[in-house]
């Protein structure tokens, strides 16, 4: 039964889902020759060539994890739209959250200690008597 | 708390200064590419002007000098006479060009006019540009004599910084 479903899922795509395919695995592919943009989205000759690549290796019955490591064998990570979650790749991934943690703790601690001062009436007094016009 | 704000801008910074500091003195074009101290990708390309099929493979022995270029790229222009007069001065080393994105004909007459002391061959699909990893022309990789990737240099090369990754594959 497994071995079934291994071979099912390593016959080669056709047609219309090879299609979806290649777009899908060249929307994560960086166009080396365009700024910031996909593999699926440049028109650029590099980026269809490079779709053309995607295509050819769905017809061998490449998976999408081998082409996307086909790619960055060549073009090293800079290929890939979506940085992996390793080295300092990581650093992409924590640091914004860890900004969020750290602001989220800034915003509590002034907001606890806001409202533990305690009210000084005599100098709300004196700043109302400012703004009055009161000598 | 300003105490500690103070420290942690000032670690920032200082982490800044040291990053942008470092990249200060290297070459922009001196690519770090993930092929080098790989196996150069083998092809079999078709040789301009005389048909014949070029096998990658088959010049493991000598240093290659493998050059990526087009007859629409201004660079490449620029380049040419370095390549040519290299490749006449080193004959220990054998130079090939990899046009893409290219037309027989423009490469022919390009060749005429400039002059050729290498093979040239066509990358036809851009497949082989794509094994590269490369991003625009020119781009240059170097090869030492068991058919490795020891320096790649994106941007048109002078005598000086090709004859320095020279050395680095004439070495090895």
């Amino acid at each position: 039964m497994i071995a079934v479903l291994l071979l099912l899922m390593a016959t080669p795509l056709t047609g219309a889902a090879l299609d979806q395919k290649t777009y899908e695995i060249a929307s994560l592919l960086r166009c080396p020759v365009c700024q910031g943009m996909s593999v699926a989205d440049s028109p650029a000759e590099m980026a269809v060539n490079m779709k053309k690549q995607v295509r050819a290796l769905l017809e061998r019955g490449y998976t999408q994890e081998q082409i996307l490591d086909y790619f960055e064998r060549s073009y090293g990570q800079f290929v890939l739209l979506k940085p992996k979650f390793q080295g300092v790749n990581t650093l992409v991934w924590i640091l914004p959250v860890l900004a969020v943690a750290i602001g989220f703790v800034i915003i509590v601690r002034t907001m606890k200690r806001l409202e533990q001062r305690p009210n000084d009436n005599k100098y709300l007094a004196q700043v109302r008597d400012l703004v009055r016009g009161k000598p | 708390m300003n105490r500690t704000v103070l420290f942690v801008g000032f670690a920032l910074a200082a982490a800044l200064v040291i990053v942008l500091f470092s990249g200060l003195g290297k070459d922009p074009q001196a690519i770090d590419s993930p092929l080098i101290g790989r196996a150069a990708p083998d092809f079999a390309l078709r040789e301009v002007g005389t048909g014949k099929t070029i096998d990658l493979s088959q010049l493991r022995g000598k240093p290659v000098v493998l050059n990526f270029w087009a007859t629409w790229c201004a660079p490449c222009y620029e380049e040419h006479p370095t390549l040519v007069a290299n490749a006449r001065a080193f004959p220990d080393v054998q130079f090939v060009g990899v046009v893409f994105q290219d037309s027989e004909e423009k490469i022919q007459k390009f060749l005429s006019e400039r002059g050729r002391a290498y093979p040239t061959v066509v990358d036809e699909a851009g497949k082989t540009a794509i094994a590269y990893g490369v991003g625009g022309v020119p781009e240059t990789f170097f090869l030492d004599r068991r058919g490795s990737v020891v320096a790649k240099y994106a941007g048109p090369l002078n005598s000086r910084l090709l004859q320095a990754n020279l050395d680095k594959a004439r070495t090895r």
